[in-house]
């Protein structure tokens, strides 16, 4: 039991990670059965078109996907062009915020995308499938040969031998993997190089950080369990009336305002330290706009508080 | 679990896909023959699409909205467009309908990927420059006998056999790709949409979410429990004989009105039909009216 408490303290504390490896790996693993499974070069003029689809538009999809199941980008999307209020006007210091926000959003919908190409070019068949079928590799071997030639080189990923005046040309294979690694590592040093950068930027330091992250993963399971408690009673409240015809006693839930105020993207202030905009907006008068201000930091390091509250999805 | 919709939403899905795998690959091995004649095409879109269409058709039919929309609508037409909201029933059956094209195009996929009823199909069409271009750089009978390449009866020779049914198959899995890319371009710009055009924050609508959940597990529990008590009371009535003791319950108005879909407004704290109707009978008794139609003594 004490050894399953530490796997589980474990895992929730480096829960991002192991969240991004969990999409890394099944990214990965299904890349490896598409490609065993479904993918058969046809070894024709097809080959251009059939090896780039299947390279890039699974990463597109995943991509898309990326952006619809982060929370992040539909608290800020939520609600930004309603009727009634103007979409044209956007302060300078808001537009960069979005941007950054926004930026965030895409790098975390960039995991799998990225993985999906790089496991496909290490596994090599659908590089050597597309390159087999461009034009331009068919000129370079076929140099002054005929069409005869250019087949010739459709289908060497059915096996198929080069002409014997070709020799000097480095495998497909070869070269999908290089690229492969390539962009495994660029991906680690640029990812290693950014979280640098961020942390050295942040306002907070590191054990108010760490404190930070734990007090959000805190509040989101108490926002869960008060609201449920709070949608329960109002619910047996409602029924019990509609039921028994009993006069229902008047019901106290937060208000429109209220709601828009917390559910607004986190601007740290180093004169009131609050650690969420729940936190804000009940410390400052109740019923106050909690606007940003001049004094508010803006920084990629505290990207966590916006993304951390309840995990529900955009989707339909 | 127990907060993590949206897991409980992308493992619902996932089952979704692997269920339609499975059917897929049931309905190549045991049911589909390509009958490798002029009939190709029609046998082989019938086996595309007309899954998918039942498939819509189930959609349709499993979705709990659609019968709250459509309950009543015989009897009382004017129910599905009240005065001053008709565009309620577009956009209720417009939501109900993108719900519902989820499982048909997960099927368009998968059979698109997997390729064997589009080779059969395409192997039978009747576009004459298609079929010119399968047969490019190939021999003269090729025309006649392609038809029959789905089946692997055809007298010529096996490396054009084999690159025809590769090209076929690569063709299906290119437009298999992008339908799913296409859906899910869609998904994405809808879901946007909705969210930019919504008047209510992020964290409201989570916990209007939960309310509505609630709100359902609160009505099946009175649904039982004054199910069980009038039937106690009329079962006992029956078999002791004794007279009818008077039992309150809502009237035939009062449950039409709650049934209503949709016309509450969360951003006057109301999350739900019932809940506008419990505030608007507050501001009445408020008023001083008496609520005789809300509710009728059972006979």
């Amino acid at each position: 039991m004490e050894k399953f408490r530490t796997v589980l303290d474990f895992c929730l504390s480096h829960q991002k990670v192991l969240g991004y490896s969990a999409v890394s790996l099944l990214t990965a693993g299904s890349e490896r059965l598409f490609s065993a499974v479904a993918f058969q070069c046809p070894c024709n003029s097809w080959n251009m078109l059939y090896g780039s689809v299947f390279l890039l538009v699974p990463a597109l999809i995943l991509f898309l996907l990326g952006y619809l199941l982060n929370v992040r980008a539909w608290r800020l999307f939520t609600a930004c062009c309603a009727p009634g209020r103007c979409c044209c006007y956007i302060h300078r210091r808001r537009f960069w915020r979005y941007v950054s926000v926004l930026w965030l959003v895409t790098v975390s919908a960039a995991v799998a995308p990225l993985t999906w190409i790089a496991v496909a070019l290490l596994g090599a068949n659908l590089y050597e499938c597309a390159v087999s079928g461009s034009s331009l590799l068919q000129r370079h071997l076929c140099q002054g040969r005929g069409t005869q030639c250019h087949e010739q080189v459709a289908r060497i990923p059915c096996g198929g031998t080069l002409p014997k005046e070709a020799q000097t040309f480095v495998s497909l294979q070869t070269q999908s993997q290089v690229l492969g690694c390539i962009l495994i590592a660029s991906i680690m040093a640029l990812v290693l190089a950014v979280t640098c950068i961020n942390r050295c930027r942040s306002p907070v330091s590191f054990l108010q950080l760490r404190f930070w992250k734990i007090y959000l993963e805190k509040e989101r399971e108490v926002f869960e369990r008060k609201a449920k408690e709070h949608a329960t009673k109002l619910a047996e409240r409602n029924l019990k009336c509609f039921f028994e015809s009993t006069e229902p006693e008047p019901f106290q839930t937060p208000s429109n305002k209220d709601w828009q105020q917390i559910s607004s993207l986190y601007a740290f202030n180093t004169k009131g330290q609050y650690y969420s905009m729940i936190h804000k907006y009940i410390s400052a008068n109740r019923g106050t706009s909690i606007k940003s201000t001049e004094e508010d930091v803006f920084s990629p390091a505290l990207g966590f508080v916006d993304g951390t509250d309840c995990n529900e999805t955009g989707t339909l | 679990l127990d907060g993590k919709m949206h897991w409980r939403k992308a493992i619902g899905y996932s089952l979704m896909g692997l269920l339609t795998v499975g059917s897929e690959h049931l309905f190549s091995l045991s049911a589909f023959k390509c009958p490798c004649s002029n009939k190709n095409y029609t046998y082989g879109l019938v086996y595309l699409f007309v899954p998918a269409l039942v498939l819509l058709f189930v959609g349709f039919a499993l979705n709990g909205s659609t019968w709250q929309l459509f309950t009543g609508c015989c009897v009382n037409p004017r129910k599905l467009f009240p005065k001053g909201k008709s565009c309620h029933f577009f956009h209720a059956f417009g939501q109900i309908t993108l719900k519902a094209f989820v499982a048909p195009v997960m099927w368009l996929s998968v059979v698109l990927l997997n390729g064997t009823f589009y080779e059969c199909a395409m192997s039978g069409s009747k576009n004459l420059k298609y079929l010119e271009m399968l047969c490019h750089n190939k021999s003269n009978k090729c025309l006649e006998e392609l038809p029959k390449v789905a089946c692997g009866q055809t007298s010529l020779s096996s490396w054009e056999t084999e690159e025809i049914l590769l090209t076929l198959q690569a063709e299906s899995q290119v437009v298999g790709w992008c339908v799913i890319v296409t859906a899910a371009f869609l998904s994405l710009l809808i879901t946007c949409y909705g969210h930019c055009q919504s008047n209510t924050s992020h964290l409201q609508k989570r916990f209007w979410k939960i309310y509505t959940e609630k709100e359902k597990e609160q009505f099946e529990k009175y649904f039982e429990d004054y199910a069980t008590k009038l039937s106690e009371r009329n079962l006992k009535s029956f078999f002791e004989n004794k007279k009818l003791e008077p039992f309150p319950m809502p009237s035939l108005r009062a449950w039409e009105e709650a049934s209503a879909l949709d016309s509450f407004n969360i951003n006057q704290q109301i999350f739900s039909t019932l809940h506008k109707l419990v505030e608007d009978s507050m501001k009445e008794n408020d008023s001083n009216e008496t609520q005789d139609t809300m509710v009728n003594l059972v006979p």
